[in-house]
């Protein structure tokens, strides 16, 4: 299993989501999106921890920025 | 040399601009592209001076600040596309090329406007001609928020509330005001397009475009923005929309830098400054012999710090050269204004223009003044005049 990566479509909607989730106390960071299939094409994601990943998701969408789909990135 | 062309861009630049825009090229890779450090890096200075822009300017949504080549590109995108066949459009009658030749190209398809008159120091008159100027087809009013020739500015408050007790869109042209007049997008403009290098003391080649929530003017340009490649259709997501091809990372990182010098001198504190170096020159030029002002003595209230002026039997480049071999940096002819000359009658010589900045010292604007007096004593006979 590894972590939640929450892909947004551009960087500064990745920087803008960054902002939000560390004012709400949770770490993003930031890197490039590994899109496949439908998502694939160049983008961002925001890799937070596992039990932080439907709140950044609720918390990104309320604020207005997109969330364009969710993955896994690497392993714990 | 005493520089006072501070209007067609500031100089100096402050030393933390020039630091900026250094650094910006000693560390940087191209922002929004890549995952490695230096391109996140980069991304990271562009997104901090969008969000310095977004507070200078009261915006809530820094991804609406756009960064531009400058206040004239800004504009084109604005009027371009926003406007369709069978709009009408009033504007001032002291607009610059930078509003004008975009509505001659869109007259080609069939777009209309109207040059409202403006009365200097007479707000009501102002409001009253754009008023007179709506008619049903009218979409947008455009101006500047104050002329970059005469230094008249505009009631753009109350012209922003007109066009949207009309249901039209206001377009603000802040390229002289911006840095140095209070504006801020919770007055409830539509598009405000600033210059960089001006006001705002970054380089040149850089601007801003700021959009309200749900006014998306249609885009100019298509490409690369780094995201969601494989659609060949142009994102919708701003800032992507309107920001193709690799942006000018160094000119942006000095235009944070000069945004940051205006917000730590204090937009006012810079403004008074140069108000009071405009009145001295004024004061000292005003009622001497062979010397030319159009308009009222500058204050705050009415002006941006502006001076144009001629002397009596000189075309406006000649005098301009004259001040030059002494030593003083001023521009001359129409200031890519014709509409605002024609205004004032000084379509055939221009004017003479002078432009203080936060860096000008009052020892300079009383050098100035006095070269300015020994000019005009040395002027051309009566016969020889323009």
């Amino acid at each position: 299993m590894g972590k939640p990566a929450i892909m947004v479509s551009s960087v500064t909607n990745a920087l803008r989501g960054q902002k939000l989730l560390a004012s709400h106390g949770i770490r993003a960071e930031i890197q490039r999106s590994v899109g496949k299939g439908e998502r694939k094409g160049c983008g961002y994601s925001l890799i937070v921890a596992p039990d932080k990943s439907d709140t950044a998701v609720g918390l990104l969408i309320k604020s207005g920025i997109k969330v364009v789909g969710q993955t896994e990135r690497g392993s714990i | 040399m005493i520089y006072l062309d501070n209007s067609a861009t500031t100089f100096p630049k402050p030393q933390t601009v020039r630091n900026a825009v250094s650094a910006a090229m000693a560390a940087s890779a191209n922002p929004g592209r890549s995952g490695h450090p230096l391109s996140l890096a980069a991304a990271r200075k562009i997104y901090s001076v969008r969000q310095t822009a977004a507070e200078f300017f009261g915006m809530e949504n820094e991804a609406r600040v756009l960064f531009v080549r400058n206040c004239t590109e800004g504009l084109n995108i604005a009027l371009k596309g926003l406007l369709h066949r069978g709009d009408h459009v009033v504007v001032s009658s002291l607009e610059h090329n930078a509003v004008m030749r975009p509505l001659e190209k869109l007259s080609g398809i069939g777009v209309k406007y109207t040059k409202a008159r403006i009365f200097a120091g007479d707000d009501d008159s102002t409001i009253d001609s754009f008023r007179r100027a709506i008619n049903k087809d009218t979409r947008m009013i455009v101006c500047t928020h104050a002329s970059n020739v005469w230094g008249i500015r505009l009631p753009v408050e109350r012209l922003c509330a007109l066009a949207h007790t009309y249901g039209l869109l206001f377009v603000l042209d802040a390229a002289q005001s911006a840095g140095v007049l209070p504006l801020s997008m919770a007055d409830g403009y539509d598009v405000v397009c600033c210059a960089g290098h001006k006001g705002l003391y970054g380089p040149m080649g850089t601007g801003l475009m700021l959009l309200s929530e749900g006014v998306d003017p249609d885009t100019l340009t298509e490409g690369g923005t780094g995201s969601n490649s494989f659609s060949l259709v142009q994102p919708e997501d701003l800032p992507d929309r309107y920001e193709s091809g690799t942006p000018d990372l160094s000119g942006i990182a000095g235009l944070g830098a000069g945004i940051g010098f205006v917000m730590g001198k204090g937009r006012e504190k810079i403004s008074s400054h140069e108000f009071s170096l405009i009145t001295r020159l004024y004061d000292r030029l005003n009622g001497k012999r062979g010397v030319v002002l159009y308009t009222d003595r500058p204050s705050e209230e009415y002006s941006v710090p502006v001076l144009s002026f001629n002397i009596e039997g000189m075309h406006s480049e000649e005098a301009a050269a004259a001040l030059g071999r002494n030593g003083i940096a001023v521009r001359a002819g129409l200031h890519c204004a014709p509409c605002a000359h024609e205004f004032m009658k000084t379509e055939e010589i221009g004017a003479v223009r002078i432009s203080p900045s936060v860096f000008t010292a009052r020892s300079e604007i009383d050098r100035t003044a006095q070269a300015v007096i020994e000019l005009a004593d040395q002027r051309k006979p009566k016969s020889l005049r323009l």
